[in-house]
């Protein structure tokens, strides 16, 4: 692998090292998963950098890197809170019109307002890889539709479906942790 | 729009990322639906909130490792030992203990050796030592011996 001139790889954590870490957080839930997804993926990045498109902002290529690697790992190791994007259901015991918006919108609304970051990161880390990456991108990041597609390399069509799909799933996890006093499952 | 607006039109409202026709058609139907105006208010708060947690900048040594692992001519951890930064304090601490170790040893030296007792025993040991000065001049002793040889011979004789 080729090294790097200390001042450009000064510029390249400057402009992407926070949020690859946070993206990596984010996604494993964890600060040692996330110090390896972050080393791995500069590693592939540099060895890989003839493919770079210049063009294109670096943060950018470098989060479609991290996520491919936290999605090969997530198969690889078959990560417990990780399902099949076929799976008819996304959360287990439920089906897609259990999650969709509660008749009672005030109560579910209303426990919102009550909300947690912390029960809220909790209810994050329950969701499938793709909706937690689609989710982690749009809210936490705040990158563009257009963006999150390129980093996750879908049409932005099934993001715009990842990205609601994912909110249902977060605000299910999240009345599902209330009613369970916020303890991990 | 028939029903309640589309969930994925309603994220992507919130986002902003509807064009311009999908976006009115959303906004006409919000003013008259209580329920999908309920629904997104509640997608709201859920992105304040996730988007409210703290960031997880990334840690000074993993910054520091991965320097080393793909800056050309990075060093290992050990040569930041040679770097000034690191010798200036130490050297610094290390003078500050030696003076404090040693004004600590010469108190206790004071305190643990009596000076009395040192001078009664010079004293003592220099009036042992005296001898007579005439003894110490050799030909005096010479003469001495040889008056002891005479008187012996004479004894035997």
């Amino acid at each position: 692998m080729d090294r790097m001139e200390p001042q450009a790889f000064a510029d390249l954590l400057r402009q992407a090292g926070d949020k690859a870490y946070n993206f990596a957080y984010r996604l494993a839930g964890n600060e040692q998963d996330a110090r390896d997804l972050v080393q791995e993926a500069f590693a592939r990045a540099l060895e890989h950098a003839g493919s770079y498109d210049p063009s294109r902002a670096f943060d950018s290529w470098l989060l479609k890197i991290l996520h491919n690697i936290f999605l090969d790992g997530a198969r690889r190791l078959a990560y417990r809170r990780t399902v099949s994007l076929d799976a008819p259901a996304p959360v287990e015991d439920s089906s897609w019109e259990d999650i969709l918006p509660a008749k009672d919108i005030s109560a579910a609304d209303e426990l919102i307002r009550r909300e947690s970051i912390d029960m809220v990161q909790l209810a994050l880390e329950r969701l499938p890889a793709h909706y937690k990456a689609a989710v982690v991108l749009c809210d936490v990041e705040g990158l563009s539709y257009d963006d999150i597609a390129r980093i996750m390399d879908v049409p932005v069509g099934t993001i715009r479906s990842r990205i609601h799909q994912g909110r249902l799933l977060a605000r299910k996890a999240y009345e599902e942790l209330e009613r369970s006093g916020g303890r991990r499952q | 729009m028939n029903g309640h607006a589309d969930g994925p039109d309603l994220s992507a409202y919130l986002d902003g990322a509807l064009a311009p026709e999908p976006r009115a058609r959303v906004e006409l139907h919000m003013a008259s639906c209580a329920d999908c105006r309920a629904e997104l208010d509640s997608l709201r708060h859920l992105k304040l909130a996730l988007s409210a947690a703290p960031r997880r900048n990334m840690p000074a040594d993993l910054a520091l490792a991965l320097e080393r692992r793909f800056v050309t001519g990075a060093q290992p951890w050990y040569a930041a030992l040679s770097r000034k930064r690191v010798w200036v304090p130490a050297g610094a601490l290390a003078v500050a203990a030696m003076t404090v170790s040693l004004w600590l040893r010469s108190a206790a030296t004071i305190e643990e050796i009596p000076l009395e007792p040192l001078l009664a025993a010079h004293a003592r040991y220099s009036a042992e030592a005296l001898v007579p000065e005439d003894n110490l001049v050799a030909s005096n002793y010479s003469d001495q011996l040889s008056d002891l040889s005479d008187a012996s011979e004479s004894d035997l004789q």
